[in-house]
C-alpha cells in the first residue's frame, strides 16, 4: 500500500514537470503570436491577449514595414517541394523496396547496405557537388532544384520504409495473381500497393515532415524564388529582433503543415515515426 | 523454334520487370554516391576560392583543419553532444516509460504521448526560435516568470561561454523525449516481455528488479535503434546552433557541422569544407555500424 503510493506520487510529480516543460512553450508561442508590443513589453507573458491581434498573421504572411520576409510565397515554395518530393519517393521507393524484399541475390544484399548507409548520410558529405550541380544547371533557381536534391535521400528512406513492410506480405497473394498470368508489374500494381496503403500513408507523412523541416539544403540550396519556409523563418529571426510577437506567429505559420497532420492524422503520424525506427 | 522464342521473351520481360523496378533506384543511389565521391575528391585539391580547382594537393586542407583551434573546439562540443544528447534522452525516456506502464491511468497515456510528442513534428529552427526567446536572459520568458515568483534570477542560458552548449543540449533532448518514450514503449508491448513481467510479478520480484534484469535485456534491439538514431541526430545537428547562436559566444557553441558551412559557403574555402563534411560522415558511418548490422541481418534472415 504504502509502496503504491510512493509510486503514485512520482508519476504525479513525473507528469507536473512535463507538462510545465511541454505547456509552457506552446502557451507562450500561440499567446504571444496574438499580442501588440507594448502588451509584451508589460512581461505578463502568461496572460491572454486583451485584444487578439490578428493583423500580426497578415503582416507575416504578406509583409510590411516591420517584417519585410513575406511568408506566403515561401509557404507555397514548401509545399510545391515537400509534397512533389514525398509523391516521387514514395513512388520510386516503393518500386526499388519491392525489389529488394523479394529478391535474395548478392547485388541485391550489396544494393542494401548501399541504402542502408544513404539513411544516415550527412548533408554535409553531398552538398558542395549539389550546389555547383544546381548552379551550372540552372536547376536551383526553379522548384526542380531542392527537389532533386530531398529525393536523394529521401528515395532510400522510402525504399526501407516501404520494404520493411512488403515483407511483411504474405507471398501468396502475388503467387495467385502471377499463376492468373499477371506481370510482375501488374502485380505490384495491383495486389501490393493496395494492401500497403496504410503503410504508404505513413511513410508519406514522415517524408513530408521532414522535407518540410528541412534546414541545411534548404539554406545552401535556396535561391529568392524557391526559399523554403524554414529559411525565410531563420532569416526573420535574425531581422526582426524584438518582434517577438511576429516571430512566433511566423513560427506557428511555419509549422502549420505538420502539426495539422500530427493532431488529425496523429496514429500513422505515430506508426510512421515508429515505421522508421522499428517495424513495418 | 516456337518453345524458345517463347522463353526468349520471358527472358525479356524479366529483365524488363527488373529494370522498372531497380532502374529509378539505381539512379539516385549513383547521384548519391557520385557526389560523395566527388566530394572526397575535393577534399583532395586545392580549391579555395569560387572558381573550382581541381588541381591535388593531398592532405593540405586536412593539415589546415587540424591546425585550427576551432575545429578541437567543434571535436569538443560535438562531443558534449553525442554523450549529452543520448544518454539523458535515453534514461528519461526508459524511466517516463516504465512509470506509464507501472501506474496505467485512464487517459494520462494519450495526454502525455500528445504532450511529448508535439515538438516532433516542429522544426528545430522553429524550435530554436522559441527557445531562444525562451532563454532571453533580460525579457526572457524563463527569467521573468522567475523574477514574477520574487526570484531574482540572471541566469545568462546560452549568453554563458562555459555553459551555452549544455541549453543547447537542453533543447534538443526536449525534443527528442517524446519520440524515444514512444520507441521505449513500443518496444515494452511486445506480447512474450508482458508475459515475462507478469511471471516475475506473480513470483513477488520487485519493481526496479524487473526493470534491470526482466525489461531492459529484452528491450536492446529498441534500444539499438533508439541509441542510434540520437547519435546521428546529434552527431549531425546544425540548425540548433545556427539559429540560437550561431556558434557564439566566439566560437564556443561551434560545431563540425556548423564550421563545415562557414568554411564552405561564407570563407568559400571548399576544398576544407569538403574535408568537414567527409570527416562529419566518416563519423557517422562508424557510429550506425552496429545498426547497419544488425538491421541487414533482420533483413536478409
Amino acid at each position: 500500500m504504502r509502496k503504491n503510493l510512493t509510486l503514485q506520487i512520482l508519476v504525479f510529480l513525473t507528469l507536473l514537470v512535463l507538462s510545465l516543460a511541454y505547456l509552457l512553450p506552446v502557451y507562450v508561442m500561440i499567446t504571444t503570436s496574438l499580442k501588440s508590443i507594448e502588451e509584451i513589453n508589460r512581461g505578463n507573458y502568461l496572460s491572454l491577449s486583451l485584444s487578439p491581434q490578428f493583423e500580426n498573421y497578415r503582416e507575416v504572411l504578406f509583409g510590411s514595414p516591420r517584417f519585410r520576409s513575406q511568408m506566403m510565397p515561401r509557404l507555397l515554395n514548401s509545399v510545391i517541394i515537400s509534397f512533389s518530393v514525398t509523391f516521387l519517393s514514395l513512388f520510386i521507393g516503393g518500386l526499388g523496396g519491392y525489389y529488394l524484399s523479394r529478391t535474395r541475390t548478392f547485388f541485391a544484399r550489396l544494393l542494401f547496405i548501399l541504402v542502408g548507409i544513404a539513411l544516415y548520410m550527412p548533408y554535409q558529405a553531398i552538398i558542395i557537388p549539389l550546389v555547383i550541380f544546381m548552379a551550372r544547371t540552372k536547376l536551383a533557381l526553379t522548384h526542380w532544384g531542392l527537389i532533386l536534391a530531398y529525393l536523394i535521400l529521401n528515395v532510400p528512406l522510402a525504399v526501407v520504409l516501404l520494404g520493411t513492410f512488403f515483407l511483411s506480405i504474405p507471398r501468396e497473394l502475388e503467387e495467385a495473381a502471377q499463376v492468373d498470368g499477371a506481370s510482375k508489374i501488374q502485380t505490384f500494381f495491383q495486389v501490393v500497393v493496395p494492401v500497403s496503403l496504410p503503410a504508404y500513408a505513413s511513410v508519406a507523412i514522415i517524408v513530408l515532415t521532414q522535407v518540410w523541416n528541412e534546414f541545411f539544403l534548404a539554406l545552401s540550396l535556396a535561391s529568392p524564388k524557391t526559399q523554403t519556409v524554414q529559411v525565410v523563418m531563420a532569416e526573420a529571426k535574425g531581422t526582426t529582433l524584438v518582434f517577438y510577437n511576429l516571430q512566433m506567429a511566423a513560427a506557428l505559420i511555419a509549422v502549420s503543415l505538420p502539426m495539422l497532420f500530427f493532431l488529425f492524422l496523429g496514429r500513422y503520424f505515430i506508426r510512421g515515426i515508429l515505421a522508421g525506427a522499428l517495424k513495418g | 523454334m516456337e518453345f524458345r522464342k517463347g522463353k526468349q521473351d520471358k527472358i525479356k520481360r524479366a529483365l524488363l520487370d527488373q529494370l522498372v523496378f531497380l532502374f529509378p533506384m539505381l539512379l539516385f543511389l549513383i547521384i548519391l554516391y557520385g557526389t560523395l565521391f566527388w566530394t572526397i575528391y575535393v577534399s583532395f585539391t586545392d580549391w579555395k576560392n569560387i572558381n573550382p580547382n581541381y588541381q591535388i594537393v593531398g592532405l593540405k586542407w586536412y593539415k589546415f583543419l587540424v591546425s585550427q583551434p576551432r575545429f578541437w573546439v567543434d571535436v569538443q562540443n560535438n562531443l558534449k553532444w553525442l554523450i549529452l544528447g543520448v544518454l539523458p534522452t535515453t534514461i528519461l525516456a526508459i524511466f517516463i516509460a516504465y512509470l506509464l506502464e507501472l501506474s496505467p491511468l485512464p487517459g494520462v497515456e494519450s495526454y502525455v504521448r500528445t504532450l511529448l510528442l508535439y515538438p516532433v513534428a516542429m522544426s528545430f529552427i522553429v524550435t530554436g526560435t522559441i527557445w531562444s526567446w525562451m532563454y532571453e536572459p533580460d525579457r526572457g520568458v524563463i527569467n521573468t516568470l522567475l523574477r514574477q515568483l520574487g526570484l531574482n534570477s540572471r541566469l545568462p542560458f546560452t549568453t554563458d561561454p562555459q555553459t551555452a552548449t549544455y541549453w543547447l543540449i537542453l533543447i534538443f533532448i526536449w525534443q527528442y523525449l517524446g519520440f524515444a518514450v514512444i520507441i521505449v514503449q513500443s518496444s515494452i508491448r511486445t506480447s512474450e516481455l508482458q508475459e515475462m513481467v507478469e511471471a516475475a510479478t506473480v513470483d513477488g520480484a520487485g519493481k526496479l528488479r524487473i526493470l534491470f534484469s526482466i525489461v531492459l535485456p529484452n528491450i536492446r534491439s529498441g534500444l539499438l535503434v533508439l541509441v542510434s538514431l540520437l547519435l546521428i541526430s546529434s552527431l549531425k545537428v546544425f540548425d540548433i546552433v545556427y539559429i540560437v547562436t550561431f556558434g557564439g559566444p566566439g566560437i564556443q557553441t561551434d560545431v563540425l557541422a556548423l564550421n563545415m558551412w562557414i568554411t564552405t559557403f561564407q570563407q568559400r574555402l571548399f576544398s576544407a569544407g569538403a574535408g568537414l563534411g567527409v570527416i562529419i560522415f566518416l563519423l557517422a558511418f562508424i557510429l550506425v555500424i552496429p545498426y547497419t548490422l544488425y538491421a541487414f541481418r533482420r533483413w536478409f534472415e
